[in-house]
């Protein structure tokens, strides 16, 4: 224990620090690492981890038991239909819903609201190590996953990697959309995850699914036909090709050959964005106005 | 009960408080955590007072910026606290709940509430050493908080709002759940913060613990501020009314019977299975000074006097339970 003396030395150790006003960039990293170590601590990130190994477990299985299966179809069906639609919403999902919602229940929401990080800073910084974590988590399980697709195969190292490389950025972009949107879903409700697998389920799932205006709405349309736009799914079978994108997505190539009812690339990219964007602004603006209450012991 | 107290520096509008509640009001939906609340807490080490839910908790969280007013101003060191991100770097709070990132060591928690806090990285390393050290946690810096007894928790909440050097301290039930040897030595550690010149404001439901620590008290009960002031003013304050004294005595119905012939003794309940009397009156000075004589004249032998309302723990109890 030390004597008063001592206390006071250690309280003059940095009288520069309160020089620099209310916002600490100091502080804004450190609290970016430490929701980093938050996500990468415990047993969520190894519950994403094996569910992340499922596509390249697939892939695997697929090229063992049925060696003829066009890698195309595989990769479709992997990378295209299983990660977008139900892995990227849900890694989105456990770790952007509890953004804040996790710091309140386990009540360590306190020790960040009495730094020198304003409100909206708290949600942005978190959500940015959110970010980080969900592309990190999906790029390198991306890349495993078109190993196993595609090691050892017929197509050319240049064709995996270019391939690969589309899907990372495809993936990257929808898991920022869904993270985005689902921790402005958790400002708003404590049943996030319900409210975000019902999200998942009836409108990434369902209407994205319906040829009609209403999949304009959802993130998975646009990250199809970003996909759809950027590399080919065609592959050929008894002396006919197959568009395996077109005809799984209900996109009528026939009428539309060149898409002209869907947007280009690039307008998927800024609209992907964009509703990030909006997404996270708007999230910010709510925290910065927001009480957090975080229970105390016997409501005292 | 409001009791309007003459604070000695409190009250005294020409010094400046350190923190300043002026006609605050703040609600939960229909619940009412504190009302129309307005104190003026001076430099130094004050105890905030008051029985679970009297509103502390809310009154700290209002303090620190955490919570934003329904009504009325909150200021600290003169500023508004709400959204003030500055006002971070000046102030300090251990919180109530027992709540860390539990797979942090002792070390690993505190570097990274100074880092919060926005000290540089030497800085924040030489912070974290000396506050540990000050608290008694160093030995222990690298063990899982996770494995921490209550008291070394409490210590390392402590640590952390100390850590960055804070000129105002705001302490919600710091000894909550804590052994003696750690209750002690945390009342120590508060004790110099104060005589270096820290504000401390300090919620307790334990009239001793603060008693110990300051005479400048706050009393709040259901959200409303019950006293404020100097324990010995609100002792006073007690004083206007009724104190209860037990009587131990074997003839204590004939004892009831001589001390209801006095005017100063509102009422006497038996208490038949302690053989003896629960008085009721607003003079206990003038009703201790009787009891020898009575004892004396007579014959009645008093084997025990006591009174619920002798120490502090029990006025505190009437105060609230008005």
């Amino acid at each position: 224990m030390k004597d008063v003396a001592t206390l006071e030395s250690s309280h003059s150790a940095s009288p520069g620090h309160r020089a620099t006003g209310g916002f600490s960039w100091i502080a804004l990293w450190t609290l970016y690492t430490l929701t980093f170590r938050q996500h990468m601590h415990g047993r969520r990130w190894i519950v994403m981890g094996v569910l992340f190994l499922l596509p390249p477990g697939l892939a695997v299985l697929i090229r063992a038991t049925a060696p003829d299966a066009p890698s195309i179809v595989t990769e479709f069906l992997l990378a295209f239909l299983l990660i977008p639609q139900a892995l990227l919403p849900l890694i989105a999902l456990v770790y952007a819903s509890g953004i804040i919602q996790d710091e309140q229940e386990d009540q360590t929401l306190t020790y960040l609201l009495i730094r020198p990080i304003p409100r909206w800073a708290i949600y942005v910084v978190k959500l940015l190590a959110t970010l980080t974590t969900t592309v990190l988590l999906t790029t390198i399980f991306t890349v495993l996953m078109y190993a196993a697709i595609y090691l050892g195969s017929e197509a050319s190292f240049n064709t995996i990697v270019r391939r690969c490389s589309i899907a990372i950025a495809i993936h990257g972009l929808a898991v920022v959309a869904y993270c985005c949107l689902f921790g402005l879903i958790g400002l708003y409700t404590k049943r996030a995850l319900i409210a975000g697998i019902l999200y998942t389920a009836v409108i990434e799932g369902l209407l994205a699914n319906l040829p009609f205006g209403l999949r304009f709405v959802t993130i998975i349309y646009y990250a199809r036909i970003g996909a759809y736009r950027s590399m080919d799914f065609i592959f050929t079978r008894n002396g006919r090709d197959h568009n395996v994108a077109a005809e799984t997505w209900q996109i009528d190539v026939k009428k539309d050959p060149e898409l002209l009812d869907h947007p280009q690339l690039l307008t998927c990219v800024i609209v992907l964005a964009g509703a990030s964007l909006v997404f996270a602004v708007i999230g910010a603006l709510m925290c910065a106005r927001r009480e957090f209450h975080v229970k105390t012991p016997e409501g005292s | 009960m409001h009791s309007e107290l003459p604070r000695e520096v409190a009250g005294s509008p020409e010094v400046k408080p350190v923190v300043e509640f002026h006609k605050v009001s703040k609600w939960y939906g229909n619940v009412i955590g504190v009302n129309k609340l307005s104190i003026r807490i001076p430099a130094g080490v004050t105890g905030l007072l008051g029985p679970n839910g009297a509103g502390k908790s809310t009154l700290l969280q209002l303090a620190t910026g955490q919570l934003f007013p329904s009504q009325g101003s909150v200021r600290v060191l003169g500023q508004e606290v709400w959204n003030n991100t500055a006002m971070n770097r000046l102030i300090g709070l251990c919180p109530e709940q027992d709540a860390f990132y539990e797979w942090m060591t002792g070390w690993d928690f505190i570097y990274t509430c100074a880092r919060l806090g926005g000290l540089p990285r030497a800085d924040a390393k030489d912070a974290a050493a000396r506050t540990l050290d000050a608290v008694g946690m160093f030995k222990h810096k690298d063990r899982s908080v996770r494995g921490y007894s209550k008291g070394m928790r409490q210590r390392t909440k402590l640590a952390q709002a100390l850590v960055h050097d804070p000129e105002v301290l705001f302490l919600d039930e710091p000894f909550t759940g804590t052994d003696p040897v750690a209750r002690r030595d945390l009342m120590e550690i508060i004790r110099k913060l104060g005589a270096e010149g820290k504000s401390v404001l300090v919620s307790s439901h334990v009239l001793h613990e603060v008693h110990t620590l300051t005479p400048n008290i706050i009393l709040l009960n259901r959200g409303r501020l019950v006293a404020e002031g100097q324990v010995r003013e609100i002792r006073d304050l007690i004083d206007k009314h009724p104190h209860h004294i037990v009587l131990v005595c074997d003839e204590y119905r004939k004892l009831a019977g001589r001390v209801l012939t006095w005017d100063d003794v509102e009422g006497v309940r038996v208490l038949n299975r302690d053989k003896g009397l629960m008085v009721e009156t607003r003079s206990p000075d003038k009703f201790y000074s009787r009891l020898p004589q009575l004892s004396l004249e007579d014959g009645l032998s008093i084997k025990e006097v006591y009174s619920d309302d002798d120490n502090l723990e029990a006025v505190f109890k009437y105060l609230v339970n008005k």
